[in-house]
């Protein structure tokens, strides 16, 4: 009504100057409060622990990070040399002697150590056979481990909402409690400029905790060379700030809405520690209960037992026997001969590459298996997401740290593929070379060992070979992979401010 | 007056129906954690039997080839001889005689049997191999299995009934006590109660005797059951004993819990101060003190690389290869004893391989020994580190009482590294001196027994854990009540 008397350009000023003095009215509040926060006595001791602690993780795990980075890159050099000079030997004995794959850790693993305690760091590469990734480096630690690591991950997802949660349960209830949210009532204070203004300045006091970790993290980031050659490492390294971010938000509106509504700052904190436990051991641990029912996995014995039985068996319980006697005789009709003396190529080979093919679909069946298993099992996991903000965020920063399933998984099937590429390289070799050196051997001479001279190859040969390198997965496919887990903070982030922006709605200066 | 007011104290816990709440979902805790540590020792179980199979059925496929041959020779009066390796069988005799070969080929599964309470409290069991294949393969190769577990599984660990005591049951005591006094007080019947004739510190006893007697009541009644329903072993004395010293460590566990809670209380403070003050205990105790002992230990002593380890093995593989007739001469002058005619070597494929592990085997013990060295320091830290947390003991010693600790595993893979010698020397012997493998070697191949630790080496392991929390309790509840003694009954 008022509109139609003032010009619309008053009305652009009034509202300009109204939300002037929203933000006005908002910054007042929240120096109020970060300043209240500041002069808590809690405030100063939880906050000296939780950057102690933060530091400390960041900069061992730098150090950690470091030293891990070297002495792959220094057993990777080796191994690769020792394979490169094992000298003049049948190829296929060279493929015997085989080569390992070392794991390098994922470019934020100083922060987020992810999956690589508990996963295989090496793989054994040789003839005839996948081997699954050895020594997960928990198998050579104290089991004192287990009740979790100190990282910074770790400090950002289990301590800071523990402190944001201690900041903020008396935010409302201890003005009703003291009964100035009366007063702030009455004079007419915005209930939403009161959340935002509460919001903010509890939201800077935090952030003043975290931000000289965060220079430490910036410090070690740059001293120790870490994400050099990493797919976008500053895209992750915002992307997960900026998820952490959402996370924290998440704890301060859900801590700022049961203020509001609780009937006692004691209430209000119980609350609010219960569901941080539950939110942070109880339900991560029971999901995991869960999703080991749901997608049931093999243990080593059977992973094993059935995989030879199948490598016996066929898969299809064609025995490979009979299929190889089929390829034998595809490859005399190919050749229009009808007996292995008269192919003009190395049948040995042709055989060896024919079982080695046979077994690649087992390998795929078994290993594949594994994997998808697991992978299963955390997406299962990660459901619970919707009771349990910690679980899509945990999962999330392990993937932007380079250090989930994800990224192992692709460290081994890189190690898989270079096994195969080898091998394939090998029997095509000596397929022509062996064929060809049979063909002018004098069956008399005999070597060192008393046995008829197999066929050596010149050590160059093993040069053929590319050493193993592998691409992790690009941060574009990480995404990917986690977008449920974005969408599962994003949702949990608009529910928090909701349910906040709800509870100072119905908020009373007094529960009677 | 005592005996009133635990009465009178239980009733009202009883009637309220948080407090009812608290309880039905500690006993729901332990019954999910029951349920989960049966699951882990079940799926090692049939890791084990499907391990099992696989080397028995290898074995007897190789001892039937044999029993054909024996059939054959005693059919031409011929003597047995042993195959000469060969990747073909031919009409000689079968591979199968040959010791050389099968003590590679064939395994013995060195199985670390579980004990009848392991499924109370899992430990390393999701992580280590408890059924190690050991072969003629060098050592390193032959016990760098592990159980094969999602990662995302073990980084989260075991919701175990151990995981229940450790994390759980505090949270459930302080939410049951935090407010022993502080209520009374807020509420203004602090004073009344005092015109009674009692104590301040017998009020407090009785509160904590009350509320200790249900809680435990319901943990010892539940984990009874627990350990009924997915335990075993129920035969041996030796299980009842633990199971028994296992309910010891958690009344312990309990009781420093409590005692803090009285110790808070004592201060004097409101009830959301004690609230917040024993959070942040729990938090320390359970969280951070653990975690940093771990971060520290690890630092102190890191476990040296698994990768300097491989590559020195392979160095060694390599200069054995290079000069592979001197690792034979250092093969046959190793095992003399066999070689009828030392001078006389066999230098064929199998020998040259077999004298490769020899090598690499002599090369690399060192370097493992140094390693195991450094994990022991690990485990010597943690020992003396336990005594800053509470959680830290309780863990040790429970996973020592269900036979899944470090420890446990650490004497376990003594016994197997000392198997696998045998095994070796075994068919070594046989090979060198040419020795077919008959039907009834077959029968008697050495076999792994492991030799269980007596329960007074057990007890010597709890026992540190054991003292340290009573030494707590005794602190803490000392101090709680000395505290007491200033306590201003009325608000001022």
């Amino acid at each position: 009504m008022q509109g139609t008397a003032v010009s619309g350009g008053r009305a652009a000023d009034l509202r300009t100057a109204g939300a002037r003095s929203a933000i006005a009215n908002i910054g007042t509040i929240a120096r109020k409060e970060f300043r209240e926060v500041l002069r808590d006595g809690r405030f100063a001791g939880v906050a000296v622990v939780v950057v102690l602690l933060l530091i400390a993780a960041l900069v061992v795990g730098g150090q950690r990070y470091a030293a891990q980075r070297d002495i792959q890159a220094i057993a990777q050099g080796d191994v690769n040399h020792q394979f490169l000079k094992q000298g003049d030997k049948n190829p296929h004995s060279g493929a015997h002697y085989g080569n390992y794959a070392f794991k390098q850790n994922g470019p934020l693993s100083f922060f987020d150590n992810g999956v690589e305690a508990y996963s295989g760091s090496l793989v054994f590469i040789e003839a005839h056979r996948q081997n699954l990734a050895l020594s997960p480096p928990a198998s050579d630690l104290s089991a004192i481990t287990r009740f979790g690591d100190l990282n910074g991950a770790m400090v950002l997802q289990v301590l800071v909402p523990l402190l944001i949660i201690v900041l903020a349960f008396m935010a409302f209830a201890g003005e009703r409690e003291r009964g100035t949210l009366r007063q702030l009532l009455s004079i007419g204070v915005d209930r939403r400029q009161l959340l935002w203004g509460k919001a903010l300045g509890i939201g800077a006091a935090v952030l003043m905790v975290v931000l000289p970790a965060l220079v430490v993290g910036a410090l070690i980031i740059s001293f120790a060379d870490i994400g050099q050659g990493a797919d976008a490492f500053w895209g992750r390294l915002g992307l997960m700030a900026a998820a952490y971010l959402a996370y924290a938000a998440i704890f301060l509106f859900l801590a700022l809405g049961v203020s509001a509504l609780a009937p006692s700052g004691r209430a209000a904190l119980l609350i609010l520690i219960g569901f941080w436990a539950l939110s942070m051991f109880i339900v991560p641990k029971a999901a995991v209960e869960f999703s080991k029912r749901a997608y049931p996995t093999y243990s080593f014995g059977e992973f094993q037992a059935n995989m030879a039985a199948d490598r016996t068996r066929g898969l299809d319980g064609v025995s490979p026997r009979v299929r190889l006697a089929q390829y034998q005789q595809e490859v005399f009709r190919q050749y229009g001969v009808d007996r292995v003396e008269d192919l003009p190529v190395y049948w040995t080979a042709l055989r060896m590459q024919k079982l080695e093919d046979m077994d690649h679909e087992v390998f795929d069946h078994y290993f594949g298996g594994l994997r998808d298993g697991y992978m299963r099992q955390q997406r299962f996991q990660d459901f619970f997401g919707v009771i349990a903000p910690s679980l899509p965020l945990a999962s999330l920063s392990m993937g932007l740290a380079g250090t989930d399933l994800v990224h192992h998984y692709r460290f081994t099937d890189a190690a898989e593929q270079h096994r195969r590429d080898m091998i394939v390289k090998v029997n095509d070799y000596l397929a022509d070379a062996a064929a060809a050196f049979n063909a002018r051997r004098d069956p008399n001479e005999t070597d060192q060992l008393g046995a008829n001279r197999i066929f050596v190859a010149d050590e160059a040969f093993f040069a053929t070979i590319p050493p193993f390198d592998y691409t992790p997965p690009s941060l574009a496919e990480v995404n990917g992979r986690y977008r449920m887990h974005y969408l599962m903070l994003a949702l949990w982030l608009a529910g928090a401010v909701a349910f906040a922006r709800f509870a100072v709605g119905r908020l009373r200066p007094d529960m009677h | 007056m005592y005996r009133l007011i635990i009465g009178h104290e239980a009733r009202s816990l009883v009637r309220s129906p948080s407090f009812l709440w608290v309880l039905v979902f500690l006993a729901g805790a332990i019954a999910f954690g029951a349920w989960t540590g049966a699951e882990v020792m079940e799926r090692q179980h049939r890791g084990v039997e499907a391990m099992q199979g696989l080397s028995d059925a290898a074995k007897a496929r190789r001892r039937a080839s044999v029993a054909e041959y024996e059939e054959k020779v005693k059919a031409t009066g011929a003597s047995m001889e042993a195959a000469i390796f060969s990747h073909d069988e031919g009409d000689g005799p079968p591979q199968a005689t040959n010791a050389g070969s099968m003590g590679r080929q064939l395994s013995s599964i060195a199985r670390l049997p579980a004990t009848g309470l392991a499924p109370l409290a899992v430990g390393q069991s999701d992580v280590l191999l408890s059924y190690v294949p050991v072969t003629m393969h060098n050592f390193i190769t032959v016990t760098r299995n592990s159980e094969l577990e999602n990662p995302v599984i073990l980084k989260k660990g075991p919701f175990d009934l151990a995981f229940v005591v450790i994390f759980l049951v505090p949270i459930f005591i302080l939410a049951a006590s935090y407010d022993l006094l502080s209520s009374e007080k807020e509420r203004g019947t602090l004073a009344m109660l005092m015109s009674h004739p009692i104590s301040l510190r017998q009020l407090i006893a009785a509160k904590v005797v009350s509320r200790a007697a249900i809680i435990l009541a319901v943990v010892l009644c539940f984990g009874f059951g627990a350990m009924l329903a997915v335990g075993s072993d129920f035969d041996n004395a030796a299980t009842w004993g633990y199971f028994a010293s296992w309910m010891g460590i958690v009344l312990l566990y309990s009781l420093f819990w409590f005692s803090l809670a009285v110790l808070v209380n004592a201060l004097g403070r409101s009830s959301a101060t004690n609230g917040v003050i024993l959070a942040a205990c729990w938090l320390v105790f359970v969280v951070i003190l653990p975690t940093l002992v771990s971060f520290a230990a690890t630092t102190l002593y890191p476990a040296p690389s698994r990768f300097e380890l491989t590559t020195a093995a392979r160095d060694a593989q390599t200069r054995a290869e290079g000069e592979y007739m001197k690792a034979l001469d250092e093969y046959y002058y190793d095992h003399l004893e066999y070689v009828p005619n030392a001078g006389d070597k066999v230098n064929d494929f199998l020998s040259v391989t077999l004298a490769k592990e020899n090598s690499i085997q002599k090369a690399i013990k060192p370097i493992y020994d140094h390693f195991r060295a450094q994990l022991q320091g690990q485990e010597q830290a943690v020992s003396w580190f336990q005594f800053l947390s509470p959680a830290i003991m309780t863990q040790r010693a429970l996973s020592d009482l269900s036979g899944t600790s470090s420890a446990r595993y650490a004497d376990y893979l003594e016994q197997v590294l000392a198997f696998h010698q045998e095994w070796v020397d075994y068919f070594t012997g046989r090979f060198l001196s040419a020795e077919p493998l008959t039907t009834h070697d077959y029968d008697n191949f050495p076999a792994f027994e492991y030799v269980e630790a007596s329960p007074a080496t057990v007890a010597g392991r709890v026992m540190p854990s054991a003292v340290g929390l009573v030494l707590f309790i005794i602190v803490v509840a000392g101090a709680g009540f000395s505290c007491l003694r200033r306590y201003q009954v009325a608000a001022r």
